[in-house]
């Protein structure tokens, strides 16, 4: 029987899938055209190349229609897709719907092959000569991701995972009983997005990302180009600008997930060597690596084969970082992954396609392109420049390699996890191979091509040596830096900034237009500065207010670096005198407002900042916390909940007193003098009396009652009395509890042993009384803001060196 | 060919050390009965959270402890001590990874890692919210 569903929308995903079809087919014309055309020299040639473009530019527009109809059924909340029924909800404001688009799968690929659209479109008008190359592996690279959109069956092989499926007919969905309502649709409500997500940064990274992602096709193109079309000297000059610009691009998506992870996950840090982070590192260093080496074969027509490795390697490591990040496979060592979609085979064969191709085309190549090296002389600036880029080469295989712990363990079927100090691990590789790139860096750009005056070379950086060792010895005193890789580091990042400062000034006559590759190194080592302080000096202020070292009670005691705060209480937090004011909440938002208060030089508390960091409730995901942080020019203080009370607070921020009774907290046989702890109390019984007030405990004179006094003292030293009273009146035992309100605390006098004089007594606690209470965690993070100058440095010297790129390039083919 | 031939051998030394070092550093996917016997190393173990014995967490008296009951894959259940605050919906939790290793039968973990239900997972449970839910 065919139900007949209510208010269901089915036009646009009919639309939808047919430009998903559409696109795909259109790839694949594309590819195929392009391919005859670039592999024609006569009169066809021409023709295949209309009909590439063609079939490209309805490829293109067809992703664009897909994108937009995905964006349609978003907006209006059509529920019965699952991609929005899972991604978004009703409550959803605006502005995070561009994130429900790209928190699936299926939309991040669309992302991706929005951005290869558009700068495919670019290359087929610029890319000249390369252009029927070039557009042939744009268009296949465009066939796999679309095949990734189809969700289409080919025998039982199911192809792709279609963002338009209904949610009534997901293989996952399509058994619930409440799909099978014909009105199914009245009351449905999205699952909504990962709060995790709910994020300004989440709606800017991405894309930046994805475009980064995408900006490492063009040098591989190029590449590919070359090796096939035997153009091995061509290539380098039209796909430098790119590699630039991949490198710009891809860094700033990198750099603003740091961003994304300081301001809005718990962990305190702008980088944690998540796999899902080094997966996008790796390919960046390696581009950068590759965009050094291009440089040379420009300037000295050597090392080709290593430009050739280090760029198709860039592309390479893409796809390997996308097979890792989608496949499932990293499930236990990384938290944002995504899930495995069941496309995990098709990623390795498109993975698995390029390596291939690639490595054919460069192994026929190779007698070509394997002509000169650069170890003729070495004081030549090529030579430091290609052990740069091998540095940067071994650095990322070293990340590689731990980051492919889970891969490893799939092919040997071995049981390794994670290193269990990962932070350390890492840098106790990356350290050293940073103080080498920033030495590098620095010195480098002094030195000349083919051969060097090595004296000279020294006499221009004495200057730029002489200040950073000064201000090295200087800060490192000031900052206590200890570790001696750290003052390393400190150093080399120090001399890389000074000598690139130097070079703009002294060589260049301060000329900014030809300045690029300076302020981007000048960048890059403020990047490594403000790491170092920033991570190497942070300080956990949450931690120890005793004043007393409690690291000497054991090496288990250094890691507590949480406190409690209760409501309305101070206390001292390093410099800072905190207070927690109380929590507001906002939708599914609970603010908690705490006070940092500093102490002036009369001893008066003074306010310095208010921080609100925020749990954000989601009863489906898990709540999850958001830190606050107070910006100084100089440090930072990060704040942020471990710990709250989140299920007993209703919209007003007020408890609900649902469970006022007393809970069983202990019981205990005492003698006068003994102590008995409470949670949130120390009480000692005083005495044991009898008795005589009948009229206030109404008892006659054959009764017994026998009274204790306990002497309460709570965490504030507040002393209080109780008095309960054991009471057998005719026979039956009744004894009289004492409560104590103001604290919730209630003693019961249960018995009496004749025999030593001691007592039974239960205390009873109320569970949660009044006293609401959170667990926070506050880092002072000094000098961040060098590492975060650092990055618009380096961008904009980028941008400057691109310029500088095409415009001579221009005067080349003029 | 000189210099490039002792460039590549370092560049291979090094990768070579690079990897040993990931070996040697990494840890291990174990059950509690393996960290038991080889009490002072470091583990991961895999686990699910013993509702019935709960969490014991005071942070009036100190906001770093919290003890729990864990079972392992093979129902193997230990006394885990963590030094750190109570993670955040602990007991929604369905599956958890503790680091740490053995010491006198309890297993001090100084890392968790919780897999909580459908928080990055598509699959499970949608019978939690079914066309009523607000949320």
């Amino acid at each position: 029987m065919e139900i007949q569903y209510i208010g269901e929308h089915l036009l646009p995903g009919k639309i939808g899938n047919l430009f998903i079809v559409l696109s795909f087919t259109a790839a694949l014309l594309s590819c195929f055209s392009y391919y005859f055309a670039s592999n024609h020299n006569s009169l066809d040639k021409n023709n295949w190349l209309n009909l590439g473009r063609a079939s490209f530019y309805v490829h293109g527009l067809s992703v664009f229609a897909v994108t937009g109809t995905l964006f349609y059924i978003i907006f209006n909340h059509y529920f019965e897709y699952q991609y929005v029924w899972q991604h978004s909800s009703k409550s959803l404001p605006v502005r995070y719907m561009l994130s429900c688009f790209w928190e699936g799968q299926e939309g991040s690929f669309l992302l991706w092959s929005i951005w290869h659209v558009v700068l495919g479109f670019i290359l087929m008008r610029k890319s000249g000569n390369f252009e029927a190359p070039v557009m042939t592996v744009f268009s296949s690279v465009q066939v796999f991701l679309t095949s990734m959109l189809l969700g289409i069956y080919i025998f039982d092989y199911h192809l792709g995972s279609n963002p338009f499926i209904l949610l009534r007919e997901h293989p996952e969905f399509m058994e619930l009983p409440f799909v099978k309502v014909p009105e199914y649709l009245t009351n449905l409500d999205g699952r909504g997005l990962n709060p995790l997500l709910q994020n300004y940064w989440m709606t800017i990274h991405p894309p930046i990302l994805f475009l980064g992602f995408a900006s490492t096709l063009v040098p591989f193109a190029y590449a590919v180009a070359g090796l096939w079309k035997k153009q091995h000297s061509e290539w380098v000059t039209p796909a430098l600008p790119w590699t630039y610009f991949g490198v710009m691009i891809l860094g700033t998506g990198i750099l603003m997930g740091g961003a994304w992870a300081y301001e809005s996950l718990s962990f305190g840090g702008f980088w944690a060597w998540d796999p899902v982070e080094n997966a996008s590192l790796v390919p960046w260093l390696v581009m950068v690596g590759g965009a050094h080496v291009m440089l040379i074969y420009k300037s000295r027509k050597q090392s080709l084969f290593s430009a050739y490795i280090l760029i198709i390697l860039t592309f390479i490591l893409i796809l390997y970082s996308t097979f890792l990040t989608r496949s499932g496979i990293l499930g236990n060592t990384s938290v944002h992954a995504f899930t495995d979609l069941g496309m995990s085979g098709q990623l390795l064969v498109y993975l698995l396609f390029y390596v291939v191709a690639a490595g054919i085309l460069l192994a026929i190549n190779y007698k070509a392109i394997n002509t000169e090296t650069v170890e003729d002389n070495s004081t030549s600036r090529e030579f430091w420049m290609f052990i740069g880029a091998l540095v940067l080469l071994v650095s990322s295989f070293q990340i590689t390699f731990t980051t492919s712990i889970p891969v490893i363990n799939k092919i040997f079927g071995s049981n390794l996890a994670p290193p269990t100090k990962v932070v350390e691990h890492y840098n106790s590789w990356q350290i050293p191979f940073a103080i080498i790139v920033a030495l590098l860096m620095a010195i480098t750009q002094f030195l000349r091509y083919k051969q060097s005056d090595l004296k000279l070379t020294f006499k221009k950086i004495m200057i730029a040596l002489i200040i950073s060792t000064v201000v090295t010895l200087a800060c490192a005193f000031a900052l206590e830096l200890y570790n001696v890789f750290h003052i390393l580091l400190f150093f080399s990042a120090f001399l890389s900034i000074a000598c690139n400062t130097d070079y703009i000034f002294k060589v260049l006559n301060g000329d900014i237009s030809k300045a690029g590759a300076s302020i981007a190194h000048v960048g890059f080592g403020m990047i490594l500065l403000g790491a170092l302080i920033a991570t190497g000096k942070s300080r956990v202020i949450s931690q120890n207010t005793s004043g007393i070292d409690i690291s000497k009670l054991g090496k288990e005691f250094n890691n507590m670096e949480n406190i409690m705060l209760a409501k309305h209480d101070t206390l001292q937090m390093g410099e800072y005198f905190l207070s927690y004011k109380g929590r507001r909440i906002e939708g599914v938002n609970h603010y908690f407002d705490i006070e940092y208060f500093k102490k002036d030089k009369a001893g008066k508390y003074e306010h310095a900042f208010t921080l609100s960091p925020i749990v954000q409730t989601n009863p489906r995901m898990g709540n999850s916390a958001e830190p606050d942080t107070k910006h100084y020019l100089h440090k930072d203080v990060y704040t942020h909940i471990t710990y709250a009370e989140m299920d007993k607070h209703d919209e007003s921020g007020h408890k609900h007193d649902d469970d006022d009774d007393y809970k069983p907290f202990a019981s205990a046989t005492v003698a006068i003098g003994d102590t008995i702890f409470g949670s949130k109390s120390i009480i000692i019984l005083e005495n044991i009396y009898k008795e005589t007030d009948s009229v206030k405990y109404h008892f006659s004179g054959n009764d017994i009652a026998v009274g204790a006094t306990f002497k309460v003292i709570d965490i504030r030293n507040n002393t209080f009395f109780a008095k309960p009273i054991y009471l057998i009146k005719g026979n039956i035992v009744n004894p009289i509890d004492a409560e104590l309100n103001e604290m919730g605390i209630k003693l019961s006098f249960k018995n009496i042993h004749t025999d030593n004089g001691k007592i039974d007594v239960d205390l009873s606690e109320k569970p949660s009384e009044n006293q609401e209470f959170i667990i926070l965690k506050a880092i002072v993070f000094p000098f961040i803001n060098i590492l975060w100058a650092g990055c618009i440095i380096m961008i904009i010297g980028t941008i400057i060196a691109i310029r500088a790129r095409l415009k001579k390039s221009k005067y080349n083919i003029a | 060919m000189k210099k490039l031939h002792i460039i590549i051998l370092l560049v291979i030394a090094v990768s070579i050390a690079a990897i040993m070092s990931t070996v040697a550093d990494s840890s291990t996917y174990a059950t509690f009965s393996v960290a038991t016997n080889n009490e002072g190393d470091e583990y991961h173990v895999v686990g699910k959270y013993v509702k019935d014995k709960g969490i014991i967490y005071n942070p009036e008296q100190n906001a770093n402890l919290c003890v729990f009951y864990l079972t392992d894959n093979d129902n193997k259940e230990m006394k885990v001590v963590y030094n750190g605050a109570k993670p955040q919906d602990f007991e929604m939790s369905e599956q958890i990874v503790v680091t740490g290793k053995v010491e006198n039968g309890t297993f001090m973990a100084d890392k968790i890692l919780m897999k909580c239900p459908s928080k990055y997972n598509n699959t499970s449970d949608p019978t939690k919210t079914t066309g009523t839910s607000e949320s």
